[in-house]
């Protein structure tokens, strides 16, 4: 019977690289085309990659934990059915070089032969010693071989303390990549402002008194998603995101379909920004169970790559043990991100008197390419006049 | 006071003699001072019972020098030039080497043959030959190379003393050379290695008259800024690894020298037990420095041309050091 191959389709549009979570499937397990057959984890979320065809789960050649590249073949499927031109039989595959080998070709042993270093064993011995790579040292001596001297010499360079290299995850690299872009090509501006929790405190205790009993606790970040929600509407020049090379004739500013809202959310060793749309139509109870849902299916690691798109803005909240203040990096291709600082307790003046008020310093980082600093302080002045105000939508 | 090589070897047996009556001196012509005169003199001091002439006759004179040892006496048996100790070879190794093994560690034999090696200028290819090697082949004997007037004098008082047979073995080029002996100094123990001259760069390991070649080359390198440590290893059997070690672990390049031929020799088998036993500390590989494989001409010219010299040496550490073309 003929053999397919399963590849790793592109599923994100970043994604260029997967890790193998684990096999739904084992070996000798009949499959059927579309079922899921493994878990991989990009670099947003853990997706699930269907069966490419209908049969036998015949041998897989990437396995759990292992990484493989978007095309890549990660196994073969015995199958009765012809998959254009990726199917083929076991025997014209074996002969093609570029299979998976059970053991080492003879091309991959001469690029071995070829990089052994010529070192003599007292160099080898004291190099092992320090952990100093021979491959990294000009070895001095007969036909460039590595003697003591050069290793010695390695050794009493002045060297800083060894950083221990760690691989990055998928995560990690995906973050990296949008903060680097981010941060050198979207030129950011800031602007501040405090507000007062005062009036809301109060609302909260009266609003949650009024929910059905099993309902799920509405927290201050439902208001503020609310409330961001409300101003991104009313300010839609803001709710818009860049795209393009502002030189270019295709550059333009896509205004967004409604107030898409990136939540970040912190997991080990990283970030995910699940995006809850449309969140002006949702009342307060319904944005918290979204809110909550999308939390904990993120924390899993079980995200839709739908749920993590179209937002023109963020809101980063460090929580209560957070900083007074911060500045957020655009999330990329975002054009905002709203940097919440912790609640507490200030004396401000009220009326010429001095007193102390529950207050959080918001600061909106800003793509400039979309927005003036007029505009990005209006939006900040309104949105904190609606999260000080006592217009919400509970249901 | 400065004493030739003959007249201290000479001093080192009359002492001997005088020191132990089981001490007596056998070989071809040694009661009228032997080929090279060290043992002039003694048979008028000692009288003619303990310096006896023999018969040309090496296979028969180390026959009756292994049975007067296993007597009881403790003969030191000239063999004129190391050359004939092929003759004497059979006695030497199935019967010297073998009696206390096969007697179970109840006999010994307390014999030292003294012979002379090497070449001094135009003895010929049957004169002047340096077979130490071939005794080092041999369980149960031990073989000495003094490298000074000094030297000696110590290891054949040493030799004479351990009660084991032993091949002592003269170099004839070092029998004019004049050197000081230290009074009441210790002898030098058998088995054991000296530094000659301390260094840091290169352990350079030779025994007999080979150490006056090496000491020379250490000089001319000290000018270049190599550092030579040189080894006399006195005892080619047993050998000190121990000194070799703690010297090679030191400088990591070792070069041994010696006037033998390289084939199967005493630096053949030091380099083999470096590699096997000090891999780790080498920096560069263990080099040798001998005599051509050829037989000794009798041309002086041709002579001088094919024996190691301080060139050689010098040339041979360049190469470790990796500044040789």
């Amino acid at each position: 019977m003929p053999l397919v191959a399963q590849e790793i389709p592109k599923v994100g549009l970043v994604m260029e690289e997967v890790k193998v979570v684990r096999w739904l499937k084992n070996v000798g397990d009949s499959v059927a085309a579309g079922e899921p057959l493994l878990e991989v984890e990009t670099e947003k979320s853990v997706v699930e990659i269907e069966a490419a065809a209908t049969g036998r789960l015949n041998q897989i050649l990437v396995q759990a934990d292992e990484r493989a590249a978007v095309g890549d073949q990660v196994a073969w499927i015995e199958s009765a059915e012809r998959q254009g031109a990726s199917a083929t039989t076991a025997a014209s595959r074996t002969a093609d070089p570029k299979t998976v080998a059970p053991t080492p070709s003879a091309a991959a042993m001469a690029v071995r032969d070829a990089e052994r270093i010529r070192s003599t064993p007292v160099a080898r011995k004291l190099a092992a010693e320090h952990g100093i790579d021979l491959g990294a040292i000009a070895g001095t001596g007969p036909g460039g071989r590595v003697q003591l001297g050069d290793v010695q010499r390695a050794v009493d360079a002045p060297r800083l303390p060894k950083a221990a290299a760690r691989a990055l995850s998928p995560m990690r690299r995906a973050l990296a990549r949008a903060m680097t872009l981010s941060n050198a090509t979207i030129p950011q501006f800031t602007v501040a402002r405090s507000v007062e929790w005062t009036v809301l405190q109060a609302l909260r205790g009266e609003l949650s008194a009024g929910l059905p009993d099993g309902s799920l606790k509405i927290s201050l970040i439902d208001f503020l998603l609310q409330a961001v929600a409300r101003a991104l509407i009313e300010f839609p020049d803001l709710n818009a995101t860049f795209s393009g090379d502002p030189d270019s004739a295709d550059a333009c500013v896509i205004q967004a379909s409604g107030a898409h809202i990136g939540l970040v959310v912190a997991v080990d060793n990283g970030l995910l920004v699940p995006v809850i749309h449309d969140v002006e139509r949702l009342g307060l109870a319904e944005i918290s169970r979204r809110r909550q849902e999308c939390v904990e299916r993120g924390l899993k690691g079980r995200l839709k790559r739908e749920e993590t798109e179209g937002a023109s803005l963020s809101v980063s909240n460090l929580g209560a043990n957070g900083p007074d203040r911060f500045t957020a990096i655009i999330n990329p291709p975002q054009s905002a991100i709203l940097a919440v600082g912790r609640q507490r307790d200030c004396v401000v003046a009220r009326d010429g008197a001095i007193v102390v008020r529950p207050l959080s310093e918001l600061t909106l980082t800003v793509d400039h390419r979309v927005a003036d600093g007029r505009l990005a302080s209006l939006f900040l002045a309104r949105l904190v006049a609606i999260l000080e105000g006592r217009d919400w939508r509970l249901g | 006071m400065q004493h030739t090589f003959i007249e201290i070897l000479r001093r080192a047996l009359d002492e001997e003699l005088a020191r132990d009556a089981a001490v007596y001196l056998l070989g071809e012509d040694v009661a009228a001072g032997g080929a090279f005169g060290v043992t002039r003199g003694l048979a008028q001091k000692h009288g003619s019972a303990r310096v006896r002439n023999t018969p040309i006759s090496e296979a028969a004179i180390t026959g009756l020098a292994t049975g007067a040892a296993l007597c009881g006496l403790k003969p030191v048996l000239e063999i004129m030039f190391i050359d004939f100790a092929t003759l004497a070879m059979d006695c030497l190794v199935n019967q010297t080497a073998k009696y206390r093994y096969m007697a179970g560690g109840q006999l010994a034999v307390p014999l030292v043959v003294r012979t002379q090696a090497g070449a001094a200028g135009g003895a010929a290819a049957q004169h002047s030959q340096s077979l130490e090697a071939w005794f080092i082949h041999v369980p149960g004997l031990i073989v000495v190379a003094p490298s000074t007037p000094a030297e000696a004098y110590g290891l054949l008082k040493s030799a004479i003393r351990i009660g084991e047979p032993v091949l002592f073995i003269e170099h004839k080029r070092l029998y004019t050379m004049k050197g000081e002996l230290a009074e009441g100094a210790e002898l030098p123990p058998i088995g054991r290695a000296r530094i000659v001259r301390p260094g840091t760069d290169v352990t350079v390991i030779a025994y007999s008259a080979m150490v006056q070649s090496v000491l020379e080359a250490a000089r001319q390198l000290a000018e270049e800024g190599i550092s030579a440590e040189v080894i006399d290893l006195r005892t080619l059997l047993p050998l000190d690894m121990a000194a070799i070690a703690a010297s090679v672990s030191k400088t990591h390049r070792a070069l041994i020298a010696h006037e033998a031929v390289l084939n199967g020799g005493v630096g053949a088998e030091i380099a083999a037990r470096i590699g096997a036993e000090l891999f780790d500390e080498l920096d560069a590989p263990v080099l040798r420095v001998g005599c051509g494989f050829a037989p000794i001409p009798f041309a002086p010219e041709l002579e001088r041309a094919l024996l190691p010299g301080s060139a050689d040496l010098v040339r041979a550490v360049r190469q470790i050091m990796g500044l040789a073309r």
